[in-house]
């Protein structure tokens, strides 16, 4: 098992070297001038020739490209030509924002669709079957940026139950910094207050992200579940005279798991890739919004480095669910 | 392996719906605290590199320049400065700075610090140093006493007065203890170094900046304890933070959010005239708009009256310089829609018969240019030229107007000044030594180029305005651009802000320590 893990971690690295060169080089290729922009409207030609000079976009594309990736293995990630300052610094500020909301989402749509998936496969065709059908469609369906702006209108304007945008009060500070999760750091503080406030803002922005992966969870545990119900095993079971709860929880949502398990490592990667328009409307000052500036401005650097972050921990999540297999399945074993 | 049943999973749902909806926020008692809406973020706190309208709001209200401007029209003001005089000649100018000035770390600000922080914007040759470009050096201005400063230009500068008061003055000895090999730029990037009423609180890169009221402030007047710049990117977030009371100003208003927030209890809507013009510059050095007649066939074709109908709150322009600044004429009749003259200066041209396509850009996002290039579009037909319109962002426009070879043929842009004297609008946007740059990409004229450095070098104020009356001629006469609209500056605020002063000049860069809310 040991083995099977390095392994994998080890085969993250040629992922990673054809990633950033794939990247370096369309940044590259791409019209525009970065550092004339970041010199701003006033400057100098000869001005900008040193900002190209300082920021090292003289050198030759494969002297580039070289000094890109020393600098990454010793923790240079190259810097923003627009917040000039290192883009590790950058993305350790943005992430935390990001990995709340996702995981937050991610949350919502396990919890509540992994338990309907397996109500509605056993009331099949019932009244909870249409309608969760029904909202499923519209979850898929419907726009996330539409949706976080339909639940602003209902909740944040008329309503006034929840915040509005943001990630907390911009008169009060946040609770202290431990991992740059709010909700996180109130609750390692003990600070209910502030627990409740983080949560308020999260709410809004985690739903609308979260509608999409709870729907698709929600009809793939259903297929799944309705599929191993059918099994000859599950039949010996009620054979056997053991509870519908004891098969359904212990034997059925095990075998069941599998797919609903891969389509949940998937959606990480697109819930990571996909908040920028969650966070534009809600102002949520993640990584999805840091990633836009940067490609509005042509700020390369920051391009890779969240391209890259976003592969890291989408790797890493695929291997978790590989090895979550085993947990629900004992006939896959890794060596 | 957890089991949770359907009654269960209820309570827990209930449970962290009501977590989620029942806090309290804390009492702000005490705290009288702005919050500003902008779509524009800070990414440089250096006040003699950083350019932009959103680091110019942040050094008007933590650092402090000798001359302020306010009012509407603009004038100059004091700031460090208590009193100033201006030699005849106009090539020195003395200035008594105010005793009671003192910086963040409460040491007083001297007139060594004055010359200081001039040197070093001169120096630097960035941010606001193109406003004085060749009319002051590294050692134009000089400490002559404790609290004296004089100022002497290399040749007479009429606008000075106006440009003052972007040029901010740091703590030197503060600067110089931290400049390592940059003179401080690394320093300054995320740092302050200002005896403005603020001080720098909570910085938030992308999401906001906090100033807090420094304890003790010279400044006299408002109420504020703190400000925040908030990041709010988009508008109808804005509007409702404003609707609800979240923020006390979203700048960065377009026409159909100044409707949606018409007659809205607690809002006020700021809608003025300001400098900020709208022209479609014509590309004269590369491509058929090199012909004059073409351009004036353009010129007589283009449908103003339907520019105008698509702009909401906003009047036509007819002369280069923006309606109501000093040296604007108002007898100036520009062009106007004449389809007969149109197709008579066709006939002059190169191109009688058209049938070639022009190109035309216009900024991504922005609802009002793309009208303005279908008008365009339409206009052009009765001369048989077509128009490829294209939607561009903003690091792709700069690139774009970098040569005459990559620019369109039809180059939308607004403008605002930065200094409430026609010489900003003429130099920035007419003059040769700008071209290359985002302003003025290709024009040049060299008896518009002479008409310039006469009007900004001249004191005597009834020859200023005859050299740009004269500079308005020419200009027309060249037919270089579609001179456009003056859009009304559009943003909203909050009823509860008092003493908030409309100014022409980069209104959308207030000074907020004369405010107060409540």
């Amino acid at each position: 098992m040991l083995l099977y893990i390095l392994r994998r971690l080890i085969l993250l690295l040629p992922v990673l070297f054809g990633l950033t060169l794939l990247l370096f080089i369309v940044a590259r290729i791409l019209p525009g001038d970065p550092v004339g922009l970041a010199a701003g409207p006033n400057a100098t030609p000869e001005l900008i020739a040193q900002m190209r000079s300082e920021l090292g976009m003289d050198l030759p594309l494969p002297v580039q490209y070289w000094n890109y990736l020393t600098g990454l293995v010793s923790g240079d990630w190259g810097m923003s030509v627009f917040t000039r300052r290192p883009v590790v610094a950058d993305i350790m500020e943005y992430l935390p924002a990001t990995i709340e909301l996702v995981f937050a989402s991610l949350l919502i749509a396990v919890v509540i669709g992994i338990p309907l998936g397996l109500l509605t496969a056993v009331h099949k065709n019932g009244a909870l079957d249409y309608i969760t059908r029904t909202v499923a469609l519209g979850g898929i369906a419907m726009p996330r940026f539409f949706l976080g702006l339909l639940l602003q209108m209902a909740f944040a304007a008329w309503l006034d139950i929840l915040p509005l945008s943001g990630r907390y009060p911009l008169i009060e500070s946040p609770p202290d910094h431990v991992t740059g999760l709010y909700t996180l750091d109130a609750l390692i503080a003990g600070d209910w207050y502030a627990f409740q406030v983080a949560l308020s803002h999260l709410a809004l922005p985690a739903i609308a992200m979260a509608l999409s992966p709870l729907a698709t969870i929600m009809r793939m545990m259903r297929a799944s579940t309705i599929e191993v119900l059918q099994q000859d095993y599950v039949m010996t079971e009620r054979a056997l005279g053991l509870s519908n709860h004891l098969i359904l929880f212990k034997y059925v949502l095990k075998n069941a798991m599998t797919s609903t398990l891969t389509v949940i490592g998937l959606y990480v990667s697109w819930l990571l890739g996909g908040t920028v328009l969650v966070e534009t409307v809600f102002d949520w000052p993640g990584l999805g919004l840091y990633a836009t500036q940067a490609i509005l401005t042509q700020d390369f650097m920051p391009v890779i480095g969240v391209t890259l972050v976003i592969a890291i921990i989408y790797l890493i999540t695929m291997l978790i669910v590989d090895l979550l297999y085993g947990v629900f399945n004992p006939k896959v074993r890794y060596a | 392996m957890l089991t949770l049943n359907k009654r269960q999973f209820l309570i827990g749902a209930a449970g962290m719906t009501a977590a989620a909806t029942l806090p309290r926020l804390a009492s702000s008692a005490g705290k009288n605290i702005m919050v500003i809406a902008s779509t524009v973020d800070i990414p440089n706190f250096d006040p003699h590199v950083a350019t932009g309208y959103a680091p110019q709001w942040l050094f008007r209200n933590t650092y402090d320049p000798l001359v302020r401007v306010v009012n509407n029209p603009p004038v100059p003001a004091p700031g460090l400065a208590k009193s100033w005089t201006q030699s005849p000649d106009g090539l020195v100018y003395t200035f008594e700075l105010d005793e009671t000035a003192k910086f963040h770390d409460g040491t007083p600000v001297t007139a060594k610090d004055v010359e200081y922080s001039f040197a070093r914007l001169l120096r630097l040759a960035k941010g606001p140093a193109w406003m004085v470009s060749g009319i002051l050096d590294e050692n134009s201005v000089k400490a002559t006493g404790e609290m004296t400063v004089t100022m002497t230009l290399k040749k007479p500068f009429a606008p000075l007065l106006s440009v003052l008061p972007w040029m901010f003055v740091v703590n030197s000895k503060l600067v110089e203890a931290n400049k390592g090999t940059d003179d401080g730029q690394a320093y300054l990037l995320a740092n302050m170094a200002g005896s403005g009423a603020f001080k720098m609180g909570r910085v938030k890169p992308g999401d906001l900046y906090e100033l807090v009221r420094i304890e003790d402030d010279w400044h006299k007047g408002g109420n504020l304890t703190g400000v925040i710049w908030k990041i709010v990117r988009e508008a109808s977030t804005a509007r409702l933070m404003l609707q609800r009371g979240q923020v006390h100003f979203a700048l960065d208003m377009f026409a159909e959010d100044m409707e949606a927030i018409k007659d809205m209890p607690g809002v006020v809507r700021i809608m003025e005239p300001d400098y900020r013009t709208f022209t479609i510059k014509m590309n004269t050095a590369h491509g058929p708009l090199m012909d004059k007649n073409l351009r004036k066939a353009v010129s007589y074709a283009f449908n103003y009256k339907g520019m105008l109908d698509a702009a909401g709150p906003a009047q036509l322009m007819k002369s280069p310089l923006p309606v109501g600044i000093f040296g604007f004429d108002p007898d100036q009749k520009g062009y106007e829609q004449d389809i007969p003259k149109a197709k008579e200066y066709l006939a002059k041209s190169a191109y009688k018969d058209g049938g070639f396509k022009l190109s035309m850009h216009h900024a991504v996002g922005y609802e009002n240019q793309r009208r303005w290039c279908l008008i365009m579009l339409e206009s052009l037909k009765v001369l048989n030229i077509d128009l490829d319109i294209r939607a561009m962002t903003w690091p792709d426009t700069v690139a774009m107007a970098r040569s005459p070879e990559t620019m369109v043929d039809f180059y939308s842009i607004f403008q605002s000044p930065n200094y409430a004297d026609p010489d900003n609008t003429a130099f920035a946007a007419y003059h040769s030594s700008r071209n290359g740059q985002w302003q003025n990409p290709v024009y040049k004229n060299p008896e518009v180029d002479k008409l310039i450095e006469d009007a900004r070098a001249e004191v005597d104020t009834a020859k200023r305005v005859e050299l740009y009356k004269k500079f308005q001629e020419v200009v027309v006469e060249d037919a270089a651009d579609i001179i456009g609209i003056l859009e009304l500056r559009k943003f909203a605020m909050r009823d509860n802000v008092r003493d908030y002063v409309f100014s022409s000049v980069a209104p959308n860069t207030m000074e907020v320590w004369p405010l107060s809310i409540g």
